[in-house]
């Protein structure tokens, strides 16, 4: 079963147009990854699904059915900042979200312990930090026991230490089975949390699937001689490879995922008279292939 | 509802500015009548002015059964505390982006906003409960006729009035969104500008000011004394029903709109 499934969803603010035709599915259990650039759309179309901004056309479902506010109260959200009042304390806040849930009091004491607010829980809102606030909107997620978390910009604001707990706390929640969406302008976020992802740009969904189809979708293989216009022609014989780049000090060859043969490679180059100094796997880096694919 | 109105008082519970302005306001209803009732007392306990001001008022105002009217009359004046409470129980919601947060975690468009406007009627009910007994304070004191339920319309029509107040401020609070933009126009409509225009459609209109937003329900609560003479000034007598039916047409105004604009802004 599928969480949630985007039909055309298209945005317009006035004559700016924030998203375009967007459709895609996020399948049960997966972590999946919004990712782009600032002013992209992410928190425009997270908003959508959360009804509380107004699509200009398309429709989308939650497992399949169409969405109603009883469904919201199944998802925790984060949604661009944490949404508190205040004048309240961490607790009267979160007994807030309960009450509005329709969930008991009896989980708030266990999500601020979650996120380590428990010894501040008294503390006027006001006076948290920023990293606390976005914990503590990360507490109130987890209030009921959500199966869908939706995460927009989870680690903003917060310092390495809070980044790395956050990141690791998503890992456990996804671990339990739960279904996380997250937005993110952070690429390597994108890599160490998620299992797939959807890359928009401008309001247009330029891809959107497993991380590692979408992202990393070949290897490349370095490799380097003294010689390197006979390596060149030697290494046009070679099979196996999708292309050849040649730059000055190394030529690179392309390989399918998972299909590159460093053994093979120096050993056709030996028994063909070219004697290697540098052979490297590299899966291409998540940057370029971000950048070639927002660069369309 | 009830469940909705609990989280509404969830949020207000702990929330000095709302308790210290909500005190003082019920206090200044108790206020503002003393200060008339102390002036109109020393003017029928002066043996000379004593005649005249019966001439002119009748009874003293603050005696059964005008008290009713009168001290709705002049607490009135302070509705405009009422609507500054209600504007700040909204724009709060915006300036924190809970609003956006409460949509998130469940509750509907119609809820959230269906439930302000409940607020709105629970602080119309609760000013007008405080007429009430200040109403019953003033007419003991003040000693003269006997206690009854006389002219007690009045006080109904004082809560249309702050229901009036307090659904246009809501109304205000969706439309503008921050608080210094609501309260400085909800202020200068209700307090100045409306009737700038009540003259002004009075004079060139054919007296159609009175049908107002405001007026409207002004017009239920004239000074309970002088009706006559305003009767001899403006050349015509209140229609109650029509005023009425005019101040009801408001208030199913300023719902529906309030509603729709909520249910179909980005928010």
């Amino acid at each position: 079963m599928d969480v949630l499934t985007l039909n055309g969803i298209t945005k317009y603010y006035g004559r700016i147009r924030a998203l375009n035709n967007v459709s895609f599915i996020v399948p049960e259990g997966s972590v999946f990854g919004i990712l782009g650039p600032n002013g992209s759309g992410k928190t425009t179309m997270l908003g959508i699904i959360m009804d509380i901004i107004r699509p200009t056309s398309g429709s989308f479902t939650f497992f399949g059915a169409p969405p109603t506010a009883g469904m919201r109260k199944q998802i925790g959200t984060l949604l661009e900042t944490p949404n508190f009042y205040h004048y309240l304390s961490a607790e009267r806040n979160l007994r807030i979200a309960a009450e509005i849930k329709g969930k008991g009091h009896n989980q708030i004491d266990y999500v601020l312990r979650k996120v380590d607010l428990y010894q501040r829980k008294d503390s006027k809102f006001q006076t948290y930090s920023l990293g606390m606030k976005q914990r503590l909107a990360i507490a109130s997620c987890l209030l009921g026991d959500p199966k869908v978390l939706v995460f927009d910009e989870p680690t903003n604001g917060l310092d390495p230490v809070g980044i790395a707990e956050i990141r690791e706390l998503i890992k456990n929640i996804a671990a339990e089975g739960r279904t996380i969406i997250m937005a993110s302008h952070l690429l390597d976020e994108v890599e160490k949390v998620c299992t797939h992802v959807g890359i928009l740009k401008m309001g247009d969904l330029l891809a959107a699937g497993k991380v590692d189809e979408v992202l990393v979708n070949e290897d490349i293989v370095e490799v380097g001689a003294a010689n390197i216009q006979l390596l060149e022609q030697t290494l046009h014989s070679l099979n196996g490879y999708t292309s050849l780049k040649k730059n000055k000090e190394v030529i690179q060859l392309l390989y399918p995922v998972g299909t590159a043969n460093l053994e093979n490679i120096n050993e056709y180059c030996f028994k063909n008279g070219v004697v290697l100094n540098h052979l490297q796997l590299k899966k291409k880096s998540l940057e370029t292939k971000f950048l070639e694919l927002t660069n369309k | 509802m009830l469940q909705l109105l609990k989280i509404e008082w969830l949020k207000v519970k702990n929330y000095r500015t709302f308790w210290i302005l909500s005190a003082l306001y019920l206090l200044s209803i108790w206020g503002i009548n003393y200060i008339v009732y102390v002036i109109q007392s020393k003017i029928f306990h002066d043996k000379n002015a004593k005649d005249a001001a019966q001439m002119f008022l009748g009874g003293p105002p603050y005696a059964f059964p005008k008290v009713w009217a009168m001290t709705s009359y002049v607490s009135s004046y302070l509705l405009f505390i009422a609507g500054l409470i209600m504007i700040i129980i909204v724009t709060n919601e915006f300036s924190f982006k809970t609003h956006r947060q409460n949509i998130i975690d469940g509750e509907t468009r119609t809820q959230f906003i269906v439930t302000k406007l409940m607020c709105g009627v629970v602080v119309a009910l609760v000013s007008t409960l405080f007429v009430f007994l200040t109403a019953i304070f003033f007419g003991i004191t003040a000693g003269e006729g006997t206690f009854s339920f006389e002219n007690f319309e009045y006080i109904f029509y004082f809560f249309l009035q702050a229901l009036s107040y307090c659904w246009l401020a809501v109304f205000f609070s969706l439309l503008f969104k921050r608080s210094g933009i609501s309260i400085g126009v909800f202020f200068l409509y209700t307090i100045v500008l409306e009737n700038v225009l009540v003259q002004a459609l009075n004079y060139y209109a054919n007296g159609t000011g009175r049908y107002l937003p405001i007026q409207s329900s002004d017009e239920l609560l004239p000074l309970p004394f002088l009706e006559k003479v305003q009767q001899q000034i403006s050349k015509t007598e209140v229609n109650v029903t029509l005023q009425l039916a005019f101040v009801l047409a408001y208030l199913v105004i300023y719902f529906f709109f309030s509603r729709r604009k909520f249910e179909t802004d980005d928010l």
